[in-house]
């Protein structure tokens, strides 16, 4: 029986910190169909706009091989560090002029727009055309020295016991002394963290003390 | 503490490790894009890329559709799964040639969670269109 009530307790503890695992709701969204064709020009200058038009919005174009056509680009997310967009613009030869297609990737939502509208501003690059702004991509804060009271990246202590630290960084990771690893997001003043369950905590006015849920946290500078 | 109470301590304890170990693993997903193969089948219709380019894209995503009426471009996605949507993509585009086509490849993959990454998935349309193309 108390082995049972053990075991018991062994799988509400799993499915507690299961629950607490944010599910990322992700996608790929990728948009084909735009082309374009010209009587007039040659496949590099079609090479030299495709180019031109896709380092317009993603960096670093490249051509698949020397004389393909076929270039490519990647963009990045930097508040992620992670690869969330790419287009690829194909160029074919025709007996008179060129046929140029625009393919786009993003993934959504770490991307801020979507493939279409990426694409239709690339395509609108090369031939004209209304570009619409896109929204902006978000870009690295720089991590904060000192006490910065905006947000909770640094080194916390607990004031109940001194050797209890906590590590706090810019992507919302947390970790502690012993190497637990958790997580933070602050709404205004209310902080939650994912740390041994899910805890709501409250940042002091002057955003050096964390406090809530049994802990009290001071920021240490 | 009783031995009893150690051991439901311990194994609560295990449980939370567990549970939480995994979040100090979880890699951050990024996008991958794959410009595969372009090649010109001599000889062969432009209907029957249009038709490969269907049965490849359905049996290694789903749902293919040609973008337009008599396009020759065709675009699926993978099945999306209960945490995500689709986290998969291709595009197959089919051009018709004097006596001949040419099709072209394309791919995404958000990596994780897609097993595949945008080249392994577009190595397997390659060899679904080509084997359906036979």
């Amino acid at each position: 029986m108390n082995v049972k009530r053990g075991l018991w307790l062994f799988a509400i503890a799993i499915l507690l910190g299961s629950l607490s695992h944010t599910a990322a709701v992700a996608s790929v969204d990728l948009s084909s169909g735009i082309r374009y064709v010209s009587d007039t020009g040659s496949l590099s200058d079609c090479s030299a706009k495709a180019k031109a038009a896709l380092e317009t919005y993603l960096p670093g174009a490249t051509e698949s091989s020397p004389g393909s056509g076929e270039w490519f680009a990647m963009g990045q997310n930097i508040a992620t560090g992670a690869s969330s967009s790419g287009a690829t613009v194909r160029c074919y030869p025709l007996a008179k002029g060129y046929v140029v297609t625009f393919i786009c990737a993003v993934q959504l939502p770490a991307n801020p727009f979507g493939a279409h509208a990426l694409c239709l501003n690339i395509a609108h690059k090369f031939y004209g055309g209304a570009i619409t702004p896109l929204a902006a991509m978000p870009t690295a804060s720089p991590v904060p020295t000192g006490c910065a009271t905006t947000n909770l990246v640094g080194s916390w202590v607990s004031d109940n016991d001194s050797k209890r630290t906590f590590t706090m960084q810019l992507n919302g990771d947390l970790t502690d002394n012993d190497g637990v690893s958790g997580n933070w997001i602050i709404d205004g003043s209310t902080v939650n963290l994912t740390y041994y369950g899910n805890h709501t905590l409250k940042l002091s006015p002057d955003g050096k003390h964390l406090s809530g849920a049994g802990y009290n946290l001071t920021r240490k500078c | 503490m009783t031995r009893i109470s150690r051991c439901r301590v311990a194994l609560l304890a295990a449980g939370l490790i567990a549970a939480f170990g995994s979040l100090s693993t979880r890699a951050p997903a990024a996008l991958d894009m794959n410009v595969g193969v372009s090649k010109v089948v001599q000889n062969q219709p432009v209907s029957a890329c249009n038709s490969s380019a269907k049965t490849a894209l359905n049996a290694v995503l789903q749902n293919a559709v040609q973008l337009g009426v008599d396009t020759g471009e065709w675009l699926a996605f993978g099945a999306p799964d209960s945490a995500n949507g689709s986290t998969a993509a291709a595009a197959i585009h089919c051009y018709p040639l004097a006596a001949a086509y040419l099709v072209t490849f394309t791919c995404a993959a958000q990596v994780p969670p897609s097993p595949d990454s945008a080249a392994a998935l577009c190595t397997k349309l390659t060899a679904a269109f080509d084997s359906g193309a036979r």
